[in-house]
């Protein structure tokens, strides 16, 4: 916890280095010895407590999921009684095969590009904090801002598959079932916009010194 | 060095003195990490209340109407948005169909009811407690209605669809590319600064 730190370890003009505490959730300033904020009742800290070690706890519990997410079948369409399964990177081959390549593109990105990139980027950051000197606050900002805005972009693939669950239930002529790989999917989405959310940008700041 | 119009930027916690006030469309910036605070706007609660209003409306349609039919060997399926979320949970997909339900449909009317309860309240004069109550729900709510991006999703099943048998796009559809951009919108006009000034409102000016 960041709270037994004095005010003179936060650089100058910050809200830490004047002794106060901002209230993350309603922006309220108070004085660092409340524990609570007086505007809204939430609890408050100088700085997230934990924050680097719950980021990155979220991301590799992400990172592991994703394993998972692209072993494992999306979907399954079963035909006349016979099933096809198709994995993410099987959907992106297929609509590459059929010349959607728009769609698969989009898919490419949405399913495999965000999540890596946001992985690097969140696992860039917390390195960022814990073990480098002298880093670019601005340049490492805009890429946690980049990183926040795509995170639910990901979920793009999820929804594809419940819309074709949904629409196609033809019987025996053709239907298609959600596969696992969804379900771990939608959960490495999930973790890392949690993780991100975790992220105290302001850690990157304090090392202006 | 604290009075009400000193706010600490919550990306990088420097001090900064808010103007008090800021012009249409302009944005308030950290000078340091350049995270937009806020963006200045005449009328921001009419526009909002408005758009609001419009996008339940807009929302109550697009649950109320069919969404897409589709003509394959005779056989001819018709199924709407709520249909879709309960076809997912029969065939055993829960966790799928509770979250394409929570994120597609429930945070955002959550939002947008809320955000509209929260205008009410600064013209009926809630205490700040209740307001600050329905913001942080709203705040809360807000990184998981993924209007915008099912928007996305449908227009790639349907790619996929198209390639299978017949489709017809119905109401329902037309609704929700009605709502996912207005969503958005509204979004981007009710920040958390603006939010939160709002819930002050009250105690301040009377």
């Amino acid at each position: 916890m960041n709270d037994s730190k004095g005010s003179n370890m936060y650089p100058k003009g910050t809200a830490a280095a004047n002794g106060l505490v901002n209230c993350l959730v309603c922006y309220q300033l108070n004085i660092k010895q409340n524990s609570h904020c007086q505007g809204c009742g939430a609890r408050i800290e100088v700085r997230i407590p934990n924050s680097v070690q719950i980021t990155l706890s979220l991301l590799i519990t992400s990172m592991l999921l994703y394993i998972p997410a692209n072993i494992f079948p999306i979907m399954t369409t079963v035909v006349l009684g016979e099933e096809t399964q198709s994995t993410i990177i099987g959907g992106v081959i297929l609509f590459l095969d059929s010349e959607s390549y728009l769609i698969a593109s989009v898919i490419f990105i949405a399913s495999i590009i965000i999540p890596l990139a946001k992985m690097t980027a969140l696992a860039w950051l917390c390195y960022s904090v814990m073990f480098r000197h002298g880093i670019q606050q601005q340049e490492l900002t805009i890429l946690y801002r980049v990183t926040e805005f795509i995170g639910k972009w990901s979920m793009i693939d999820v929804f594809v598959v419940a819309i074709l669950v949904a629409l196609i239930q033809l019987g025996d002529l053709m239907s298609i079932k959600v596969g696992l790989a969804a379900t771990a999917f939608a959960l490495v989405v999930i973790l890392t916009m949690i993780s991100a959310q975790r992220f105290d940008t302001r850690l990157l700041w304090d090392k202006l010194g | 060095m604290q009075d009400a119009n000193t706010h600490a930027c919550v990306q990088c916690d420097l001090l900064i003195k808010m103007p008090q006030n800021i012009e249409h469309r302009f944005k308030a910036v950290c000078p340091r990490c350049a995270h937009v605070i806020t963006v200045g706007h005449l009328r921001a609660r009419q526009v909002i209340a408005a758009l609001s209003l419009t996008a339940i409306m807009v929302l109550v349609i697009a649950c109320a109407f069919p969404f897409i039919s589709f003509f394959a060997n005779g056989q001819v399926r018709t199924i709407g948005l709520l249909q879709a979320i309960g076809e997912l949970y029969l065939q055993g997909d829960y966790f799928v169909s509770l979250l394409v339900g929570m994120f597609i449909l429930v945070c955002p009317l959550l939002y947008l009811l809320f955000l509209l309860t929260v205008i009410a309240g600064t013209v009926l004069s809630f205490s700040p407690a209740t307001k600050a109550r329905l913001v942080k729900v709203i705040i809360y709510v807000l990184p998981w209605s993924m209007a915008e991006v099912f928007l996305a999703g449908v227009l790639v099943a349907l790619i996929k669809v198209i390639a299978l048998a017949d489709v017809t796009l119905e109401v329902s559809f037309w609704a929700y590319v009605v709502f996912a951009p207005l969503f958005t919108y509204i979004v981007t006009l009710a920040d958390a600064h603006r939010l939160w000034m709002w819930v002050k409102l009250e105690s301040t000016s009377k």
